[in-house]
């Protein structure tokens, strides 16, 4: 599954980033999709993450995790990402 | 039939010289035939694009050692010789989603103000973009943007996935010789002024 980890700031986001990165995961800053939160702001996409994955952003001081659904009726149409909370 | 021939020898001559001295040459006119002497590829590259760019025929590109012999045909009027062959585009560039944009990217980071959130800012917009419905045509990089299509640049994953979406990405190749980046560029290719301001001065282009 893919996650997102939002953060309570960006610096929070950046310093997170940082320490994934620094255990050799591969996490993208990304802004936080608008589905999510109306505000601007950053937040971390994992790919392909696993439960270990989702404890790994809760230590690094994610706020919420969001499980990413990406939907594509055929190959020519966009492809549609909705966000569920993951718990 | 024998072509009234004139030489240009841009060897040694550094970018854009060779860009110049073509142009020059064919604005004055008064050969069938221009070959144009180059020392290194990205030379060769620049004027066979400028010729393109003017809607000259290259006619062909002989190597001999080091040194590159452009042949270029003035004015799409000039018949070509049976044997000239037009050079292809260099990629077959897909039709964007969006309208003729181009996106010109002169810094590596958005605006001016803490250099981490102008970098940070900057990642999110190159992600958005790979997001939005419509894709710009291009995206140009300049001065220090061509920090962000280099080896190691954070934003490089997603200038890929606008490649393979047939976004055109261009770096300026005085900027990247300037911050001894040339073999560093990891995606699209180099490109020189002339092709840059041209490509500003048609269609939209959003400046960041």
């Amino acid at each position: 599954m893919d996650l997102i980890a939002t953060f309570p700031s960006s610096q929070a986001a950046l310093r997170a980033e940082q320490a994934l990165k620094g255990a050799a995961m591969a996490v993208e800053l990304i802004p936080v999709p608008r589905q999510i939160r109306g505000d601007c702001g950053f937040c971390l996409l994992l790919a392909e993450a696993g439960a270990d994955g989702a404890i790994e952003l809760r230590r690094c001081g994610a706020q919420e995790l969001w499980r990413v659904t990406t939907t594509q009726t055929d190959p020519s149409s966009r492809k549609v990402k909705s966000y569920e909370r993951y718990p | 039939m024998n072509d009234i021939r004139r030489t240009v020898d841009a060897r040694g001559q550094a970018c854009p010289m060779p860009v110049i001295l073509t142009r020059k040459a064919l604005a004055e006119g008064g050969f069938d035939l221009l070959e144009v002497l180059v020392d290194d590829a990205s030379s060769q590259e620049n004027v066979v694009r400028f010729a393109e760019y003017a809607k000259c025929v290259v006619a062909g590109v002989e190597a001999e050692g080091a040194v590159s012999r452009i042949l270029i045909r003035p004015g799409v009027a000039a018949p070509a010789a049976p044997e000239a062959r037009v050079f292809a585009a260099p990629a077959p560039i897909p039709a964007p989603a969006g309208p003729d944009t181009t996106v010109f990217i002169s810094s590596s980071g958005i605006g001016t103000g803490d250099e981490q959130l102008a970098a940070l800012l900057m990642r999110a917009f190159l992600y958005t973009l790979t997001e939005a419905e419509a894709a710009p045509a291009r995206i140009i990089f300049m001065n220090g943007g061509v920090r962000l299509a280099v080896e190691g640049s954070e934003a490089l994953v997603n200038l890929k996935r606008l490649a393979e979406r047939g976004v055109e990405i261009l770096a300026c190749g005085t900027c990247l010789e300037f911050y001894q980046l040339k073999d560093a560029l990891a995606v699209g290719r180099v490109s020189n002024m002339y092709e840059i301001a041209g490509l500003l001065l048609q269609g939209r282009t959003l400046s960041i």
